[in-house]
């Protein structure tokens, strides 16, 4: 038995599609009792590298090791010791809740008698015990996830994937969902999960960017914030292409995105106000605030996380109409 | 097995959630048998009731055939669902998935034969046990040949667009081969090579020695060829659920 092992470990990790390199190359190391994120725009590889990792496809290349076994060669192994909930829903819809996590028991080896007991304590947990005999179909969006997160939970894993599990929820439900994930993280166990929800991304121990099938950032939300140190300055002028143009003729790089101009600055209170008195456009909103994790990704890519329910944090400082 | 067992409950909880597939299934060969066996028997030589006798056996084997390759099709929407992806990372053999669901389509298929059985009197057909516990193994055997065909055919498919085709330029044919309907002996010499590779016509065939006491085939080169088929096909499933996704 190797006690030292890593929860996830990839090497020079590589997927391709017939056509698409969906994976160039991960290493990727999670530890044990972490929860870990992994950021990245659509298409960039998040589910492709989740699928490996949860048997569920072969790798092109290199290797994976999931609790310390190899997810090509120790399947069953890897397969025992977690929990996945998929991006896609996977229900049985015209089954009750109970019966969707009693079957689960039973594929993961429970007797009967074991499934039904299991399948009780996990109802109480998740809140679902009211809602046990109604159809799969018949639950609100929100239930839905949570009997996904159930269904997870079933087998008793080391670790948990987690893609984009809380996708199309309410801010109520993102909460209670992610209270129970905290929950099983506090008894040691590992958590690595993707989001579009960067508030969520926040509380992670560590992230991963990835794009394109590379990672291209990793660290604790606060080191990568501090990678572009100092802080962000977000312009909504009348005419944000000429504004563009002119702040790079002066030594600036602006990177438009859909929140409007966003201008990188180590110290962006000493930088605006010039900045508005000189530049030629009429500057209709300017905010400063604590670099995000989307502006770490911008930076990073010159283009955003496509995140478009994000909510951008509290600015620092609000000039309307300021000229 | 391990998880066998979870499979094949996993099917009957949701036939049984399905009344519609439940009983169109049974309607469906109770239609085959009167039509068939009036229309057709009016103007055969062996005689109206001698003629219900004969297809007797061909109208289980349609009817065994398409609902066991019908609850085998379900796979596919498995697959879109997406129950199937949180079957396929659970611990579970894949022999155990494969073999599991060709047993849970030969029990879907078994219900409604088996209630097909009950005309049996009523046709003026009336066998000793022996005979009639002779009828039911073939009956099994046909049904887990018929099974194994559809999980394999539909473990492959992503898309329930290909069900028409497969049904219409695979099982039709199949079925009109098999001399479900006419005696093989009769058949023209083409008709009965071609027979010779139909798995529908040996099921057919050990069906109707149960029923009648006469066999095209030998009963040892039927249960020899069905053997044959249901391993081969079992595999070739097994095969597909082990690459999971990448399928
Ligand atoms: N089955 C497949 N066949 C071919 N290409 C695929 C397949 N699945 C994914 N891809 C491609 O691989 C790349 C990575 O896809 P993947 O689903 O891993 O992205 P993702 O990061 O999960 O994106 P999203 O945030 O939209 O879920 C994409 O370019 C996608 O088009
Ligand atoms: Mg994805």
């Amino acid at each position: 038995m190797n006690m030292q092992y890593a929860a996830i470990e990839t090497r020079d990790l590589s997927k391709r599609y017939e056509k698409v390199e969906a994976l160039r190359g991960i290493d990727l190391t999670v530890n044990a009792g972490e929860m870990f994120a992994l950021l990245g725009p659509n298409g960039a590889g998040k589910t492709t590298l989740f699928s490996i990792l949860a048997t569920l496809r072969k790798p092109s290349g290199g290797e994976a090791r999931v609790m310390g076994f190899d997810v090509m060669r120790e399947r069953a192994a890897v397969r025992q010791r977690m929990g996945i909930v998929f991006q896609e829903p996977a229900l049985e819809q015209k089954l009750s809740v109970r019966d969707n996590l009693l079957l689960m028991g039973l594929f993961y080896g429970l007797s009967m008698k074991a499934a039904r007991v299991r399948t009780g304590e996990i109802m109480e947990t998740l809140g679902l015990t009211d809602i046990a005999a109604r159809q799969a179909q018949k639950l609100s969006g929100g239930q839905k996830r949570r009997l996904e997160l159930a269904r997870s939970m079933v087998p008793n894993p080391d670790i948990l994937f987690l893609d984009e599990a809380t996708l199309g929820l309410d801010v109520d439900a993102r909460r209670s969902f992610w209270a129970q994930v905290r929950q099983f993280v506090r008894s040691g166990r590992t958590v690595f999960f993707t989001t579009h929800y960067m508030e969520e991304a926040e509380v992670a121990d560590r992230i991963a960017l990835i794009n394109e099938g590379r990672i291209i950032a990793l660290g604790t939300p606060r080191e990568l914030k501090d990678r572009i140190g100092g802080g962000v300055i977000l312009l909504a002028t009348e005419d944000d292409v000429r504004a563009c143009a002119w702040l790079m003729q002066h030594g600036h790089k602006p990177e438009a995105s859909e929140r409007g101009i966003v201008l990188v600055s180590t110290e962006p209170a000493a930088v605006l106000p010039a900045l508005l008195t000189t530049l030629p456009v009429k500057t209709l909103r300017a905010e400063v605030h604590e670099p995000s994790l989307e502006d770490v990704f911008l930076t990073l890519t010159g283009k955003g996380l496509d995140n478009g329910e994000a909510v951008p944090p509290k600015p620092a400082l609000i000039m309307g109409g300021a000229r | 097995m391990k998880g066998l067992f979870a499979v094949i409950m996993l099917d009957l909880k949701r036939l049984q959630t399905d009344r519609v597939r439940l009983i169109s299934s049974l309607i469906q060969p109770l239609l085959y048998l009167f039509v068939l066996g009036s229309g057709l028997g009016a103007s055969s030589v062996l005689g109206k009731g001698r003629y219900i006798q004969y297809i007797f056996p061909g109208v289980l084997g349609l009817s065994l055939l398409f609902s066991a390759v019908f609850a085998a099709m379900l796979i596919v929407f498995d697959r879109q669902i997406g129950f199937l992806k949180a079957v396929l990372v659970a611990p579970v053999p894949r022999t155990a998935i494969a073999i599991g669901k060709v047993l849970s389509g030969a029990i879907q298929a078994l219900v409604p034969a088996v209630v097909l059985l009950i005309f049996l009197p009523l046709l003026g057909m009336h066998m000793g046990w022996l005979r009639f516990l002779g009828l039911l193994g073939a009956m099994v055997i046909a049904a887990i040949t018929f099974s194994a065909l559809g999980v394999a055919t539909a473990a492959r498919f992503k898309s329930t667009t290909v069900f028409p085709i497969i049904s219409n330029a695979v099982l039709l044919p199949m079925f009109f081969l098999s001399g479900a309907l006419y005696p093989l002996a009769d058949a023209p010499h083409w008709l009965k090579i071609l027979a010779h590779f139909d798995p529908v016509a040996y099921a057919v065939d050990l069906m109707r020695g149960a029923v009648l006491d006469t066999t095209f085939f030998p009963v040892w080169l039927s249960l020899a060829v069905l053997t044959g088929f249901i391993t081969t096909l079992t595999w070739l499933a097994t095969r597909v659920f082990a690459s999971g996704e990448d399928a």
